[in-house]
């Protein structure tokens, strides 16, 4: 686009070549607050604020608050703009303290509540045999 | 949910075939130390390795999502399980009946974490090469693990194998 920013859900232009994440992370690596490692599968959501404030964001800020108009994972976030896992990790924690993303990390104790388990059985049970799989290419954003 | 297995098992076709999205590919960047085989000197020395690791996602309801993890699959990245299998609610280990050896690391990890896991044989061209129980034997595995057969590139089939690993998941937590 002519402002140099990139549309949200298309891709940037080529792999990023190797030495870059750590130019972009300014050679940080990724503890979280907590000191543990954000999980692959915290949910990230831009914030109002974030998008208000698009136009003067650039680079893998821009990209990353532009794809979190939909929550999705960090894996999806790292997949799609083609950025290292452990960068959107940085990344996403200095939007967070800047008011720019909402991230939510996983209750790690779901995975052992029996309510849970019993809604993620009837969920796939209700997914039927064959026919195409809805595809949701990210598209919407 | 984490799914393991070596090599060309079917690990992405699994995904693919039941996930909304496309499976899509996250890459871990890592610092390997590794010895310098045409190095003369035989010193360490640091190379950064990616590592790709497939996933899917299976929206439950509006608050709940199940993603599916492929684990790498080479060997040697099997540090990094840790790190995608904390949080897991399970795992599968798919199998090539024609290769079992390629899973003996993601059983024995399985069974050292206790975290609910099943074995899945993947029908390739429809057919596995040993019963079930001959697989059993051959992994080695405890009892209570759940061996099934199962076609990765079928949505039922699928859906059936991570039926299993839900349905012991949840039996443990009624234990």
């Amino acid at each position: 686009m002519a402002d140099g920013s990139i549309p949200p859900g298309s891709d940037p232009v080529g792999p990023a070549p190797a030495v870059r994440p750590f130019l972009v992370t300014a050679g940080r690596v990724a503890a979280g607050p907590s000191g543990r490692t954000m999980p692959v599968e915290t949910q990230v959501v831009a914030t109002v604020e974030g998008l208000g404030a698009l136009d003067g964001l650039s680079f893998e800020q821009h990209d990353i608050v532009a794809a979190c108009r939909r929550p999705q994972s960090i894996a999806e976030l790292a997949a799609r703009l083609r950025l290292h896992l452990n960068v959107v990790r940085v990344l996403a924690e200095d939007l967070r303290e800047e008011g720019r993303l909402t991230v939510h990390v996983p209750d790690a104790d779901a995975t052992h509540d029996a309510s849970v388990l019993r809604r993620l059985i009837d969920g796939l049970r209700a997914i039927p045999d064959s026919g195409k799989v809805l595809r949701d290419n990210g598209d919407n954003g | 949910m984490v799914i393991a297995g070596g090599f060309g098992v079917g690990k992405t076709t699994a995904v693919g075939s039941i996930s909304e999205i496309e499976p899509l590919t996250t890459e871990a960047a890592i610092t390997e130390v590794a010895a310098g085989v045409d190095d003369l000197s035989l010193t360490p020395h640091k190379t950064t390795t990616t590592v790709a690791m497939d996933f899917g996602c299976i929206t439950i309801d509006p608050t709940l999502k199940l993603y599916l993890f492929g684990t790498p699959g080479q060997e040697r990245f099997g540090f990094m399980w840790d790190d995608i299998v904390e949080g897991a609610v399970g795992g599968l280990v798919i199998v090539d009946t024609r290769r079992l050896d390629d899973c003996y690391a993601a059983v024995d990890y399985f069974e050292h974490k206790r975290i609910p896991f099943a074995v899945a044989a993947n029908a390739f061209d429809g057919k596995v090469e040993h019963t079930l129980d001959e697989v059993r034997w051959a992994l080695d595995v405890a009892d209570h693990v759940p061996v099934v057969v199962f076609d990765a590139r079928e949505t039922g089939s699928v859906r059936d194998a991570l039926l299993v690993v839900l349905e012991l998941a949840l039996a443990r937590t009624e234990a």
